[in-house]
C-alpha cells in the first residue's frame, strides 16, 4: 500500500481512540485560554444588565433535552446566576416535553448555591417570590399566543401542581407586558416560533441560547433585531460564564469553560484528519 | 360527506384564523382565546394517540412473537413503570419520577447523541474531499470558523476571530436568509393550499 | 468514585450505549428500547399533569361546559381504532390543520418575509459606516443570488446562470460555516458524557 493510500485508510477505531484521548487529556492537564466574546453573546448579557429589577421579569423557556444538555444546561445555569445576582425575578416555562426535568434541576442547583451563600433573607431566592417554574404545556403556538393575553389562563397551575395565583410573583405578571425578555434555550426550532408569534404580535424581546447546530440559521434574526442576543453552543455558554465572572456575579467558571479545552483539541484533530484525507485523495488522483 | 365535513371545517377555521389576526376588537380576541385553549388540549390528545400507536405496535410484536419481541417487553415495561410512578407519585423535584428522568432517561438520550461525535469525525475523514471549487470553499469556510471561534484562534492570527465572525455575519447570513425566504414562501403556499382544499393528503386514502 | 446507586445506573447505561461503537449488540438494544419506553412513560405523566388535568378536566369539573367541545374533538382522534367510524379522525385533524395553517400565514409573512426583506434592503443610512455599507451590498447580492439558485421554474440561462453560480458560492460558504458549528455541537455532547463518567462517577475530575 502506498503512503497516500495508507493515510486514507486509517481504521475508524483508531480515530475513535484519538477522539476520546483528545477529550480526556485536557481534563487532567488543564490550561486556560481566555474566551473572545462574540458580539451577540455580549448583546444578550448587556440586555439583561439593563433591566431594572423592580419593574419587569425575565422569562426563560427550557426547551432543550438531555441530548443537548452539555451545550444548553451551562447556559441555563449562567443565565439564572446572572438574573438572581441582579435580583431579577424569573419565570420558567417549557414547550419541549423533555425540558421540565432539566429546568427543575437548573433552578434547584442555582437557587441552592445562592441560598447557601446568602447571609440574609434579602440575598436568598425563594420559590414563588423570586422565581417560579410553570412547567410544560402542549400546543406551543396556541400557548404562546394565549400568554400574550393571560399567562395564568395557559398555566393555571405550576409544574408542581400549585395554583399559580397563590404565588406573589404571579400577582404582578399577567402577560408579556410585564416581561422584559424571554430567553429560549433550545436545540430545535422553538426560538423561531417565539419570533413568529409573541415577538411579531406583541413586541416581546426575545433572546436565544442555541445549540451550535442551530446557531448559523438565526444570524438573520440577530441582524434584524428580532433576536436581542444569542448564545451559540458550548462556546456561547463559556462566554456567558466568563462575562458573569468578570462582572462579579460568581467567582467560578462553569462546565462549559472547562469543556472548551477539549473542544479546541478536537477541532485541531478534525482538521488534521480532513487534511490527511485530502492529501491522500489528491495524490491518488494524480497517480491515476 | 366523510371528506367534505373535514375539508369545510379546515377552510372555515383557516379563514377565521387569518381574518382574526387583523381584527383587534375584544370579541375577536375572546374568540381567539377560546380557540387557543382548545388547540392546547387537542395537541395533547394527538400526542396520546401517538403513544397509543406505539403501544399497539409493540403489543403486536409480542403477540406475534416476532424477532426481538423481548425488547418490546422492555419498552412496554419501562413505559408502564415510568407512567405509573409519574401519575401516582407526582413529578416534584425530589420525586422518584425526577430521579429516573435524571439518571435513566437523561444519560441514555445524551449518550445516543454523543455517539454522533465519533461518526462525524469518521465521516469527515473519509468523505470530506475538495473535489471542486464549491467543496473547497465549503472546507475553507469550515476551517476558518472552527479555528477562528476557538480560544487559540487569535494566537494563529489576531484577525482570525473577526474574519470568522464576518463569515457568519455576511455570506452565511445571506445564504441563510435566502433559504429562509424560500422556505417561508413555500410554507405560506402550502398553508394556503391546505386551507383551500387543493392539498388533501391529510385526509388519507380511504373513503 | 461515587457510591450513589443512581450515578452507577447512569454510568452503566452510558457504557451500554457506547458499546455500539464496537458493534450492534444485545446490551445496546436493551438500553435503546428502555430509552424509548421510559421516554414515553415520562410523556404520559407529563401530558396528564401539565396539560389535560389543569387545562381540560379541572375546568370541566368546575362547570365550564364549553370544554366539552375540545374533549369531544380529542376523543374523535381515537375513532381511528374503530373501523366503522374511523373517518371521524379527520375532523379534529381538519380543525388543527386549518387552525395552524391560518395562524401561520400572517405570522410567516410578518416575521419571515417582511422583516427579513426590511433587513436586506439598502437605505442611505446603510452607508453611514462605509465598510458596513459594502457588506450590506454583499448581503443583498447574496440573498438574491441564493433565491435565484433555488428558483427551478425556469432554466438558468443568460443572467440567471452567473447569478445561480454566485448563489451556490454563498450557499457553500454558509454550509461550511454550519459544518464548523456542527463539529462544535457534536463534540460538546461527547464532552458532556465523558465529563459525567470522569467526574460524578469515577471522581477523577472536579
Amino acid at each position: 500500500m502506498r503512503w497516500y493510500e495508507r493515510i486514507m485508510a486509517i481504521d475508524r477505531r483508531i480515530i475513535y481512540l484519538f477522539l476520546t484521548l483528545f477529550i480526556i487529556v485536557p481534563f487532567f492537564i488543564p490550561f486556560t485560554i481566555g474566551q473572545n466574546i462574540m458580539p451577540q453573546t455580549r448583546r444578550l448579557f448587556d440586555f439583561i444588565e439593563s433591566i431594572p429589577p423592580d419593574e419587569k421579569v425575565v422569562m426563560i423557556s427550557f426547551d432543550y433535552t438531555p441530548q443537548t444538555a452539555p451545550e444548553c444546561h451551562p447556559m441555563a445555569h449562567a443565565l439564572l446566576r446572572h438574573c438572581f445576582g441582579r435580583k431579577l425575578n424569573v419565570i420558567g416555562v417549557s414547550f419541549d416535553p423533555q425540558g421540565p426535568g432539566l429546568a427543575v434541576e437548573a433552578f434547584d442547583n442555582v437557587a441552592g448555591i445562592i441560598n447557601r451563600e446568602a447571609r440574609n433573607h434579602q440575598d436568598s431566592v425563594i420559590y414563588g417570590e423570586d422565581y417560579i417554574y410553570l412547567g410544560w404545556k402542549s400546543g406551543m403556538v396556541a400557548a404562546l399566543l394565549q400568554m400574550g393575553e393571560s399567562i395564568s389562563s395557559v398555566y393555571p397551575r405550576d409544574h408542581f401542581r400549585n395554583p399559580v395565583d397563590s404565588f406573589p410573583i404571579m400577582a404582578r405578571v399577567r402577560s408579556y407586558k410585564e416581561i422584559a425578555i424571554s430567553i429560549i434555550l433550545a436545540a430545535s426550532a422553538y426560538p423561531e416560533e417565539w419570533i413568529l408569534y409573541p415577538q411579531s404580535r406583541y413586541g416581546l424581546a426575545i433572546g436565544a441560547g442555541l445549540t451550535a447546530v442551530m446557531a448559523p440559521q438565526y444570524y438573520p434574526f440577530v441582524q434584524t433585531g428580532q433576536l436581542s442576543g444569542m448564545m451559540s453552543g458550548m462556546k456561547g455558554a463559556a462566554e456567558y460564564e466568563k462575562l458573569i465572572v468578570d462582572h462579579g456575579y460568581t467567582s467560578e467558571l462553569g462546565s462549559a469553560e472547562r469543556g472548551m479545552n477539549s473542544q479546541s483539541l478536537i477541532h485541531i484533530l478534525i482538521i488534521i484528519l480532513i487534511v490527511m484525507g485530502n492529501i491522500g485523495f489528491f495524490f491518488s488522483r494524480r497517480t491515476k | 360527506m366523510k371528506k367534505k365535513i373535514p375539508l369545510y371545517l379546515c377552510l372555515l377555521v383557516g379563514l377565521v384564523m387569518i381574518v382574526q389576526f387583523f381584527i383587534p376588537h375584544p370579541v375577536s380576541s375572546q374568540f381567539n382565546s377560546i380557540i387557543l385553549k382548545w388547540a392546547i388540549i387537542l395537541t395533547a390528545f394527538a400526542m396520546i394517540l401517538a403513544i397509543g400507536n406505539l403501544i399497539q405496535h409493540h403489543a403486536g410484536r409480542i403477540a406475534r412473537q416476532q424477532s426481538g419481541w423481548f425488547y418490546s417487553i422492555v419498552t412496554l415495561a419501562g413505559m408502564a413503570a415510568m407512567a405509573i410512578i409519574g401519575l401516582f407519585w407526582g413529578v416534584r423535584a425530589d420525586s422518584l419520577f425526577q430521579k429516573i428522568y435524571l439518571n435513566v432517561l437523561a444519560p441514555l438520550g445524551a449518550t445516543m447523541f454523543a455517539l454522533l461525535a465519533y461518526y462525524m469525525a469518521s465521516a469527515a475523514y473519509r468523505a470530506f474531499r475538495a473535489r471542486s471549487l464549491e467543496a473547497t470553499l465549503l472546507l475553507l469556510a469550515a476551517f476558518i470558523v472552527m479555528v477562528g471561534f476557538m480560544p487559540f484562534g487569535r494566537f494563529i492570527h489576531s484577525q482570525l476571530p473577526s474574519f470568522a465572525e464576518w463569515i457568519m455575519r455576511v455570506p452565511n447570513m445571506a445564504s441563510q436568509r435566502g433559504i429562509m425566504l424560500g422556505v417561508a414562501f413555500g410554507s405560506i403556499a402550502t398553508a394556503l393550499k391546505i386551507i383551500l382544499g387543493i392539498e388533501r393528503s391529510w385526509l388519507g386514502d380511504k373513503e | 468514585m461515587s457510591f450513589d446507586p443512581w450515578v452507577w445506573i447512569g454510568a452503566l447505561l452510558t457504557l451500554m450505549i457506547f458499546s455500539f461503537l464496537y458493534r450492534d449488540n444485545p446490551v445496546y438494544r436493551f438500553a435503546e428500547h428502555l430509552f424509548v419506553g421510559v421516554a414515553n412513560g415520562y410523556f404520559i405523566a407529563l401530558y396528564w399533569h401539565n396539560s389535560l388535568r389543569p387545562n381540560l378536566f379541572e375546568p370541566l369539573s368546575q362547570g365550564n361546559m364549553i370544554y366539552l367541545v375540545p374533549l369531544l374533538l380529542g376523543l374523535m382522534y381515537f375513532a381511528r381504532f374503530i373501523p366503522p367510524i374511523s373517518w371521524m379522525v379527520r375532523i379534529p385533524i381538519g380543525f388543527m390543520i386549518g387552525w395552524s395553517s391560518g395562524i401561520s400565514i400572517p405570522a410567516a409573512f410578518q416575521a419571515l418575509v417582511l422583516k427579513q426583506i426590511e433587513g436586506t434592503v439598502i437605505l442611505p443610512g446603510s452607508f453611514a459606516n462605509p465598510i458596513e455599507g459594502i457588506w450590506s451590498l454583499v448581503i443583498l447580492t447574496g440573498v438574491i443570488a441564493t433565491l435565484v439558485y433555488f428558483y427551478f421554474s425556469t432554466e438558468h440561462k443568460g443572467v440567471l446562470r452567473p447569478a445561480s453560480r454566485l448563489g451556490i458560492i454563498f450557499i457553500m460558504i454558509g454550509f461550511g460555516a454550519s459544518f464548523g458549528y456542527t463539529v462544535m455541537a457534536r463534540v460538546s455532547l461527547l464532552i458532556g458524557r465523558i465529563q459525567f463518567l470522569l467526574g460524578p462517577w469515577l471522581g477523577l475530575i472536579r
